[in-house]
């Protein structure tokens, strides 16, 4: 072998160990770390692989991904705060190495660790997306449905500019539910123009929960789940206050939040947090005149205490949200042919003027939260939880009318709701996780008299019994859940129908069952499937209306032999989150039996009042699907760009028409243009964005008025984040419906009556010390 | 007993206090107040200077259960004569609560006005409807209604509407027959529609 061969041999050898190494070391370990006590995801949890002298941090969903690395054994480490640091050992072979880390809390002895709060996060395979951070403050000073139009696939069904009903997949009212930091929210929402009672600025995150979730929320959850949560309390010593000013030229509205948390350095583990918020407009102004009457005043108190240890966790919590609202004045038809004349002139008869009294027709809303929670770690897999939550709604609705009873409110309910929650969690290294329970609401409804009105709806009395147990495995990049639960229902009702007492006595009861995975297709790849069934008993509306309705010029009958309607949702979602990309993909199928509705008879009744529509609570066979996405790129350093659109298709299957108000069809897309330089990571961005609404083509058989046309809305936004000392100050400028256009949404009942909201410049204030 | 033990113990009692204070009140009969069971329309016959001549004639339309799904109005045919002048009173009565609801409408006067609309007072009308109240608003509790003396028709229909929170400056506002009523706004506490027969 002459020196030629010789090197030529070893340059062979050497370039085929380098390409062999360079195939090899392109392989990565991927991992999810959460808490072991509750399952919710770590972000910012440090790993490192000892060999490699490489490391990752993880993201927000607890997700890491330690790339370009060879074949062979690893020394991992993991490390977060307050808790123990996992040391594990990896034998990477192929490309698909991926597990879940589970962190436990340090015991709290140890001086100066900093621990988490409780808090429990939704962990589910369902579809979940969430405002916060970012987007949250944007929607500052919004509603809580307007905020969330936000996220694709929910949209609102409204009334008027200010009251705002979330709807997430076409599904609105009794048929999702809302949870105001752990505790349903048990208000009056049958009625359409009955607003959730809850103030958004209580919350620092809102998940939505897109899936039937009926096992772990009880009945109703059929179209979803949305979950109001305030941060975790401080555990250590720790001061913070936030104070947001927002003002808006339509409506001249002022709204003032101020949050103070702290945590004492006396009694380890001792936190509180005391919010407030207040809020003012006047008459909305759409681009061609005012809308008379639709001022708001709100007034809003939640506060917290926590004491936790590595054991025992205790939370008393307390919310209060007071509303006054008016409603716009020539909604209020006193028969069918002033419902007639206003459609056809298509806007109020008055130009309307500015001004914040709010007369009648208003409503006044007052709802108590009150909850106690805690929970017990009987030993390192081990937790039992408890929880009480006691409510009480207030609800009047003041009619125009003559003489004293002006002064009195036509509609007047008391509504007490408790609700008793007693679980126990288990957690094991062994990938196994789940959740048995028992879950009671006991609610009392009652008239208070004096209205001067035959009640819409009688007193009642309802108790509900639920027991359910869930369980999941999580093996590497695979999840998979399932659960059962069973519920039983008594409605018991009292009522005087022409000085007749009127009783029913009904039981209904049902057992539902849901089926999830999610599975990490890749590190930036994940598709998940959750097939769940749900239910939901008739409401006492449904069972007993009777009486006129007057903002639809209706008189609306009742039937108290509804069966419960039943559900089941199949919902799968694809997301990427890649370097520059994030996508989201939805799609889901819902047929639903006996699906109750509201139809018109065709009839008409005459009074001397004047005619007006009958309309009846049926049930049919009904069929939801659609599909929905999001999705962001960042073309450059400065200019990203976002989608999003829903479409939700909703079908009576028996009668083979459409259902009434469900969404049309519905895009938004922005671009943004980021002014902050690359190292510096404070928001300094302008962002327009576009709303395109389609005319709804899917419409009912019957409606009063043909769909609205389509409409296209442009929106400004400039946000700033600047620091003051140590303190953030973040500034924003919005800009809503730009042009001023004149147009009118499907989803809005008011669209019979006038046109939405023109051009509304807000200014948001925030500022945290 | 410790520290634990008294907090749950406190929840306990905290919960069974809440859950025992909760049911719902027993229901109370209630009388409808808005509603308007009964609307008389009373004629008297006046000569040309005024003064009345004859008895007055009732023509009422009722309702007894008011809003209540069911039964229908019963509404009377106004008899009249032609070439007749008459005073037109109305009276606005609630069966249900037994209140004349008359004096409120005349109290609220600047919220509240009739119009006279239909067939008889339309194309070739056989009536004409003016204001008399007494004070200055126009109301429509009192007016002067004149029969022709030839009309075209024997039948008609007479339309009365109350109409409640409207701008009674609104132009047009102040004629009795004011078919774009709705234009000033307000909505309608009575929509009733009398036959009338001329003989």
């Amino acid at each position: 072998m002459n020196l030629k061969t010789g090197l030529l041999i070893t340059a062979f050898i050497l370039l085929a160990a380098f390409s062999i190494q360079a195939q090899d070391c392109k392989l990565s370990i991927r991992g999810k770390i959460i808490h072991l006590e509750n399952n919710e995801p770590i972000e910012a949890a440090y790993v490192w692989i000892v060999e490699a002298e490489e490391g990752a941090v993880s993201d927000q969903n607890g997700n890491f991904t330690v790339k370009n690395l060879c074949l062979g054994t690893y020394t991992l480490t993991i490390q977060y705060i307050g808790h123990k640091t996992i040391t594990d050992t990896v034998n990477l072979e192929s490309n698909n190495y991926s597990k879940t880390y589970r962190l436990e809390d340090e015991a709290l002895e140890l001086s100066g660790v900093e621990i988490h709060g409780h808090r429990d996060a939704v962990q589910t395979t369902s579809s979940v997306s969430a405002l916060y951070g970012e987007n949250l403050l944007e929607s500052r000073g919004e509603n809580l449905g307007e905020s969330l139009k936000r996220i694709s696939g929910v949209s609102t069904f409204s009334t008027g500019n200010s009251i705002a009903k979330p709807v997430i997949h076409g599904m609105h009212s009794n048929r999702i539910m809302i949870m105001n930091n752990g505790i349903r929210l048990e208000g009056q929402q049958w009625g359409a123009e009955h607003a959730p009672e809850i103030d958004p600025f209580l919350a620092d995150e809102i998940t939505v929960v897109k899936g039937a979730e009926t096992v772990r929320y009880g009945p109703e959850a059929m179209g979803g789940v949305i979950l109001v949560n305030p941060a975790p309390l401080p555990t250590n010593k720790f001061r913070k206050t936030s104070l947001n000013l927002i003002g808006g030229t339509n409506g001249r509205m002022g709204n003032i939040n101020v949050v103070h948390a702290g945590g004492s350095e006396k009694i380890k583990g001792f936190g509180y947090r005391i919010q407030g918020s207040a809020k003012r407009s006047g008459n909305i102004k759409s681009p061609d005149y005012f809308q008379d009457n639709t001022g708001v005043s709100e007034l809003n108190l939640s506060t917290s205490l926590g004491y936790s240890t590595s054991k025992l966790g205790v939370e008393a919590y307390y919310s209060l949200f007071h509303s006054e609202l008016g409603i716009l004045n020539d909604s209020h038809t006193g028969n069918l042919s002033d419902l007639e004349n206003i459609i056809e002139n298509g806007r109020p008869f008055g130009d309307g003027e500015f001004t914040y009294d709010i007369v009648n027709p208003k409503q006044r809303v007052t709802h108590h939260l009150a909850k106690l929670k805690s929970h017990y770690h009987i030993s390192e897999s081990w937790k039992v939880n408890f929880q009480y939550g006691f409510q009480l709604n207030h609800r009047q609705e003041f009619d125009k009318r003559r003489g004293d009873l002006n002064e009195k409110a036509s509609l007047d309910l008391e509504l007490f709701t408790n609700t008793l929650d007693l679980y126990v969690n288990h957690t094991h290294k062994n990938e196994l996780s789940g959740t048995w329970g028992l879950n009671l609401i006991q609610q009392a409804n009652s008239n208070v008299p004096g209205t001067g009105v035959t009640p819409l709806i009688p007193n009642y009395d309802m108790v509900n019994v639920g027991m359910y147990a869930m369980e999941k495995y999580s093996k590497g990049p695979l999840e998979v859940e399932a659960g059962v639960r069973f519920d039983f229902r008594n409605v018991n009702t009292a009522r005087y129908i022409n000085q007749e007492l009127q009783t029913a006595d009904l039981n209904y009861q049902n057992f539902s069952a849901f089926l999830g995975g999610l599975y990490h297709i890749s590190p930036d790849l994940t598709f998940n499937s959750n097939l769940g069934s749900a239910w939901r008993p008739p409401n006492v509306n449904e069972l007993f209306s009777e009486g006129l309705h007057h903002g639809a010029a209706a008189v609306e009958i009742g039937d108290p032999d509804l069966k419960s309607e039943k559900s089941l949702k199949w919902i799968n979602e694809l997301q990427y989150d890649g370097n520059k990309t994030h996508l989201e993909f939805t799609a889901y199928l819902n047929p639903i039996q006996d699906y109750i509705y509201l139809n018109p008879t065709g009839e008409t009744y005459v009074s001397l009042r004047g005619t007006f529509n009958v309309y009846e609570y049926l049930q049919a066979n009904a069929f939801f699907y659609g599909f929905d996405f999001a999705g962001s790129y960042e073309f450059t350093d400065k200019i990203s760009g976002y989608l999003k659109g829903a479409i939700v298709q909703a079908k009576n299957t028996e009668e083979d028409n459409y259902l009434p108000f469900i969404p049309s069809n519905r895009l938004d897309w922005g671009v943004s243009y980021d002014f902050a330089k690359a190292t510096d990571s404070r928001t300094n961005k302008l962002t327009l964005s576009n709303v395109l609404v389609a005319k709804q083509s899917r419409e009912p058989d019957f409606d009063i008025a043909p769909a609205p046309p389509a409409y296209a809305l442009f929106n400004l936004a400039y946000n700033r984040q600047l620091t003051v000392g140590e303190n953030k100050l973040n500034l924003g400028l919005q800009v809503q419906n730009l042009f001023n256009t004149n147009y009118k949404d499907y989803m809005n009942r008011f669209r019979y009556f006038t046109y939405d909201m023109g051009r509304n410049v807000l200014l948001k204030i925030n500022y945290e010390f | 007993m410790n520290t634990k033990n008294k907090l749950y113990l406190i929840a306990f009692a905290f919960v069974s206090f809440a859950m025992a204070s909760c049911s719902s009140e027993d229901p109370v009969p209630e009388n409808d107040g808005e509603v308007i069971t009964d609307v008389t329309l009373m004629f008297q016959e006046i000569d040309a200077s005024g003064n009345a001549v004859g008895s007055p004639v009732e023509f009422t339309a009722s309702d007894a259960e008011g809003i209540e799904v069911g039964g229908a109005p019963t509404i009377e045919t106004v008899m009249l004569a032609k070439g007749k002048t008459y005073e037109m009173s109305i009276e606005v009565y609630n069966s249900i609560e037994n209140e004349n609801i008359t004096e409120e409408i005349q109290e609220e006067g600047d919220e509240h006005q009739f119009y006279f609309l239909g067939s008889a007072f339309t194309s070739s009308p056989f009536l004409s409807y003016t204001y008399d109240d007494e004070g200055t608003e126009l109301i429509g509790l009192k007016g002067i209604v004149s029969v022709q003396q030839s009309p075209g028709f024997s039948t008609a229909e007479m339309r009365v509407i109350l109409r409640h929170d409207l701008d009674k400056n609104f132009p047009g506002a102040d004629n009795p027959n004011f078919t774009d009523y709705a234009q000033a706004g307000g909505e309608s506490d009575l929509d009733i529609t009398f036959p009338v027969v001329v003989e």
